[in-house]
């Protein structure tokens, strides 16, 4: 490559070759981040015996899947792996499902302990779990599309690269 | 344009060791200059101190007629290539090119473009994506060069970049620099312990010993006029013969030997008659031919050339002065034999001073 080939380079393009996606990639590390806040925060209750089901163990097995499969997809977005992209999404889309299974139905019940009926969550717990789910799922949907935006715009110039040297 | 100036250097250590004595050089733009000698001698310290990463005890240096001798090493616009290479493992190698330049918050489309140019000259473009443990020595070499390049520094330093690459590598590596020289036309300091890259790469060779400058001068300078025993011995390969001998008239006299002299070594060594010096022969000097006679030890073939290691034998017979001969072609002498040699071209010292001796 001359410097005059160099001077014609789109640069900004031509940078991804060799720099990788760290955007989408913290992104989606601080996705994690704000699920750790939220798991650390869901089953703090004076009315713990509500959650001894089968939704605890499913909820602690799901968490450490989403854990991992989101390290690992941070780690292929990093090298612009497309279909990693697609995974934060759905990981991201999963947050908010969450959202819908163990904080609204905490929220929504009581246990009775000896003759005194106590709240499960309380809504100021309720909003911060909301939002660690909310913040974690927009970093992962985010971080996605940053991701599939930036794989495609560098699938497109290595083609245009190939296309320039088969010609 | 970049002009460096040494000028009465001294290195002295907290423990009172003195490491330079009185250093004085000008380096001019675009010339490469190497610093030469063996281990301990100073040469590290001195290319350290023109760095900024060693206190300059006494003296003064300059960089373009300005006076940096206490400016800190990140504001002297010079970049240094180390023997171990000094990369950032955990880094790709585009990554190791660009640090300095992020670091100095550049615009990453300038960034960009430079280590591009830089890969492309170093032929790295193809291993930008690899880390520093996927590459040999000589890559990794260049890659140092190339961080460098990017810098675009007044003046390049090298210290023994070479000595971690292999006799091939090394080859290789040291017409990779000679050619980025040519290229670049940058001011280069570099420092080597090896007489033959000095040989090769140097516009100029600064040669020291214990701290001290020798010579400075080309290549073929130090070669041909060495200024005294020390670079005499030090600058050539094999090393050149000693023998201490007794100039008498149009002969010197050795211990049980004699060496003929022309009317013009005659002429050299007016003054010298009756006194003792020193002779130098270079092994290469030496030829086949009805002379001074050797006795063999031992007979190394070289293909092109055959070196032959021996003594002078003395009138009696016995074993005089030790002496390397490099003949041309290949001979096949045995421990014992004799041989005739001649003297081609001699060179002579003081044996007071050790000074070479020189016609006026």
């Amino acid at each position: 490559m001359t410097n005059e080939e160099i001077e014609m380079l789109d640069v900004e393009k031509d940078r991804m070759r060799f720099i990788k996606n760290k955007a989408s990639a913290n992104l989606a590390l601080l996705g994690i981040v704000f699920d750790v806040f939220y798991f650390v925060n869901i089953y703090r209750s004076d009315a713990g015996s509500f959650y001894y089901t089968i939704l605890i163990g499913a909820s602690i097995v799901y968490n450490l899947l989403f854990l991992l499969g989101t390290f690992l997809a941070s780690e292929g977005v990093k090298n612009y792996k497309k279909g990693y992209s697609y995974l934060l999404m759905v990981l991201g889309i999963g947050q908010i499902i969450r959202i819908f299974i163990l904080p609204r139905m905490a929220h929504a019940a009581t246990v009775t302990i000896g003759e005194t009926s106590t709240i499960v969550m309380g809504n100021s717990q309720y909003t911060k779990v909301i939002a660690y789910l909310v913040l974690s799922a927009a970093c992962l949907i985010v971080s996605g599309v940053i991701s599939v935006k930036r794989c495609t715009t560098l699938e497109n110039y290595l083609k245009t690269l190939e296309n320039g040297k088969a010609a | 344009m970049a002009e460096l100036s040494l000028q009465h250097i001294d290195k002295i250590y907290d423990n009172n060791v003195q490491a330079v004595f009185d250093a004085n050089l000008d380096v001019k733009d675009g010339e490469l200059v190497v610093l030469v000698g063996p281990s301990g001698c100073g040469k590290s310290t001195t290319l350290r101190m023109v760095a900024g990463l060693e206190d300059i005890s006494a003296g003064k240096l300059f960089l373009d007629g300005k006076d940096i001798t206490t400016t800190p090493a990140k504001d002297r616009d010079m970049a240094m290539v180390f023997q171990n290479y000094a990369l950032y493992g955990h880094m790709t190698i585009y990554e190791n090119m660009a640090f300095s330049l992020t670091l100095r918050k550049e615009d990453p489309n300038v960034i960009h473009k430079k280590v591009l140019a830089a890969a492309e000259i170093l032929e790295l473009t193809e291993q930008l994506n690899k880390k520093p443990s996927q590459l040999s020595g000589g890559q990794r070499q260049r890659v140092a060069m190339g961080r460098s390049i990017v810098r675009n520094p007044k003046v390049f330093l090298f210290d023994e970049p070479l000595s971690n690459l292999d006799a091939k590598l090394r080859g290789a590596t040291r017409r990779e620099i000679l050619l980025l020289h040519k290229r670049l036309q940058a001011t280069m300091l570099y420092v080597t312990h090896d007489q033959t890259e000095a040989l090769t790469l140097a516009d100029r060779i600064m040669c020291m010993s214990m701290g001290h400058v020798q010579q400075v001068g080309t290549p073929l300078e130090l070669y041909d006029s060495p200024k005294n025993i020390f670079v005499a011995s030090f600058i050539g390969l094999p090393p050149m013969n000693f023998m201490d001998v007794k100039v008498s008239g149009d002969e010197l006299i050795g211990d049980g030997f004699k060496v003929p002299l022309t009317a013009a070594e005659k002429a050299e060594l007016a003054g010298y008659d009756g006194r003792e010096i020193v002779l130098g022969v270079r092994p290469e000097n030496i030829e086949e031919g009805e002379g001074l006679t050797m006795l063999v030890n031992n007979n190394e073939n070289l293909g092109m050339n055959t070196l032959i290691h021996g003594n002078v034998a003395t009138a009696n017979g016995a074993a005089g002065p030790k002496l390397v001969a490099k003949i041309k072609g290949w001979a096949d002498h045995r421990a014992g034999d004799t041989v005739q040699l001649v003297f081609k071209r001699k060179h002579f010292f003081d044996k007071e001073t050790t000074e070479a001796i020189r016609k006026g």
